[in-house]
């Protein structure tokens, strides 16, 4: 084979390799983005009206469902929410996001030990939130609340789990942006 | 008729050479039941792609009918508890013949040159078939489904630094929705069952390039005590499918797979539990506290992956006795002593607080609600019936002796009304009261 030849057969494979190089990289946009993009997103909560604040009583925790109004894809839903309310000696009320901050199961207030427990991996918290036991990282994670009017708003968020870091789950949408 | 078809064939494909070569490779040491493991794979496999295309028939994976199409299947189908139940304990079968499978390569230091790259693509296919096995868990929608795959997703989630964006990408969110429920079915039906065939059959077919491993010893690894894989294997190969497919149909029929209530993101009585083969992962979540947790969730994971790809590089020496392969011996008796004292004491793990919020009867009234059959004709907040009046801030328009008595005999307070006499105890017409006067707004 002449010397030509193998560098005509050299030219050949490189440009095969490139063609599909090129293929391939051109298409890695496109199709990973449209894998990925709700990973991507950027959300914003709004209140979501809890219910009358006089029904709470102080250190009895209590869990209550709300609706928030959430856009899922193509459709907005009323999805229904739950989240632990404390009523404090101060009067303040503190709202606890209703999942456990190791891995996401749904605690519970014994009202027996005066303390949260959760089924799944065994965390224990006190009334105010904090880890008493069990594997979990951080503290129960408090979300925003206001009172309106004698009742209850809470922001609804969601948080990432099993880090020392309480950390919204979500990019937070800029104020200044809009919703 | 049938030696024409295979003349004609053979003038032109040269299938019976096909089939030779296919078959007449040579066993060292000749066949042996313990070789029936990996054939009964590709069987399982293959029929778990029958009953699985089957269910997508009946099945709907978004969440507002996945659930009941699953119920659906299960009560209504014909034969649909059969084939769900096969699909179950498919599954189920599945995890133990490829631990066993690859618990008996690793004995017969199968492994070792020329096959190490058998044992790679194997690894990997042990990997898939966990992966089958956690993401077909969400696909019913019910209790079980939804909080194992909660925490199952958030270990990911648990990841240093990408961990949130690894988690959203799985779920397509930061909440276990719409969006992760057709992700998992989209990975259950169509990425892992291709990437399993392709590299099933690239397992299968490595293997025939590197020639089967045979028995350890190497004094019987000569020609004259060799056997070709037909007919002597795959005889026993059938034997030991046809027992299977007994044992596996005997599960489907008197252990139908089961299915909790309906998905319920907002429930905090329920006591999650995974699937048993994952109690051993289940265990180490909660043995590792606070800082420690990584360890559980990243670290003992990605060690245990790692090691398993590195087995034929840790031991080459040609020695494939497992009597003197002492180290290697040692710590695989050590790993799965491990892992079935994880499971077990992941098994006895105790739930907590039942019955759970005792204060909260409403939550117990809900459950009642759901049960008596109220959403027939009651909606809530849109989802129900709407023969009766709608029940939505119910708690608001009316008090709690009102709604005692009217429960308690309908047509006492209101003659004429529509509505039957619930068929519940006393206490559990409390819990409705509760549940309903919780209703305000």
């Amino acid at each position: 084979m002449s010397e030509e030849g193998i560098t005509r057969r050299n030219f050949m494979i490189r440009t095969m390799v490139s063609i599909f190089a090129f293929i391939g990289a051109a298409l890695a946009v496109p199709l990973g983005g449209f894998s990925i993009f709700p990973a991507l997103k950027r959300r914003e909560s709004g209140w979501s009206d809890a219910g009358t604040a006089r029904d709470l009583r102080v250190n009895v925790p209590q869990e209550r469902r709300f609706y928030e109004v959430v856009k899922k894809g193509w459709r907005e839903e009323k999805v229904e929410r739950a989240a632990w309310f404390v009523k404090q000696e101060t009067g303040i009320i503190v709202v606890f996001s209703p999942s456990c901050p190791h891995l996401g199961c749904g605690y519970r207030w014994l009202a027996a030990t005066q303390r949260f427990e959760c089924p799944c991996h065994a965390s224990v918290f006190d009334i105010n939130g904090k880890v008493l036991s069990g594997p979990a990282p951080r503290a129960l994670d408090v979300m925003e609340s206001r009172l309106d009017n004698g009742r209850v708003l809470v922001k609804f968020e969601i948080f990432q789990l099993g880090t020392p870091k309480k950390v919204l789950a979500w990019r937070r949408r800029h104020a200044e942006t809009g919703a | 008729m049938l030696k024409r078809v295979l003349d004609w064939l053979d003038e032109r494909i040269e299938v019976r050479n096909l089939w030779e070569t296919m078959t007449n490779r040579p066993i060292p040491g000749g066949s042996s039941w313990f070789y029936v493991l990996g054939s009964s794979l590709l069987f399982v496999f293959a029929l778990q792609m029958v009953t699985g295309i089957l269910l997508t028939l009946y099945y709907a994976p978004v969440p507002d009918h996945a659930y009941q199409s699953v119920k659906y299947i299960q009560e209504e189908a014909l034969f649909g508890s059969f084939v769900r139940g096969l699909h179950h304990w498919g599954a189920t079968f599945m995890v133990v013949l490829v631990s066993l499978h690859m618990l008996r390569v690793f004995v017969f230091g199968a492994y070792k040159k020329p096959r190490e790259v058998v044992w790679l693509v194997g690894t990997g296919l042990f990997l898939i078939v966990f992966g089958f096995a956690f993401t077909g868990y969400l696909l019913p929608w019910d209790q079980k489904a939804y909080w194992a795959t909660v925490v199952g997703t958030n270990v990911a989630g648990t990841v240093p630094v990408v961990g949130g964006f690894l988690l959203r990408i799985i779920r397509g969110g930061a909440e276990l929705g719409d969006f992760a429920l057709s992700r998992f079915f989209t990975i259950h039906t169509y990425i892992l069952p291709w990437s399993l065939a392709l590299l099933a059959g690239l397992h299968v077919f490595l293997l025939e390039r590197a020639g089967a491993g045979g028995t350890w010893n190497a004094a019987e690894r000569t020609p004259y005590r060799s056997e070709p894989l037909f007919p002597h294997q795959i005889f026993k190969d059938s034997i030991f499918i046809l027992l299977l497919v007994l044992a596996l149909s005997s599960f489907a029929h008197f252990f139908p797979a089961p299915l909790e209530p309906q998905a319920d993101p907002t429930d905090s009585t329920y006591n999650p539990r995974p699937e048993w083969y994952f109690y051993a992962v289940f265990q180490m979540l909660r043995i590792f506290e606070g800082p420690f947790e990584l360890i559980g969730t990243v670290v003992l994971p990605t060690v245990v992956i790692t090691l398993l790809l590195l087995v034929p590089f840790i031991d080459r020496r040609p020695e494939r006795d497992p009597w003197r392969r002492k180290a290697m011996m040692t710590a695989a008796a050590l790993a799965v002593a491990g892992v079935m004292a994880l499971t077990i004491a992941g098994a006895r793990a105790p739930i907590v607080g039942v019955p759970a919020v005792t204060e909260e009867s409403a939550l117990a009234g809900r459950q009642v609600y759901a049960r008596s059959g109220c959403v027939a004709c009651h909606s809530i907040h849109g989802k129900g019936g709407t023969i009766g009046p709608d029940l939505t801030g119910v708690g608001a328009r009316k008090d709690r002796a009102w709604l005692d008595k009217f429960l308690a005999d309908p047509q006492a307070v209101k003659p004429g009304v529509l509505m039957p006499k619930p068929d519940v105890t006393d206490s559990e017409r409390q819990e409705l009261v509760d549940y309903l006067l919780s209703l305000k707004q």
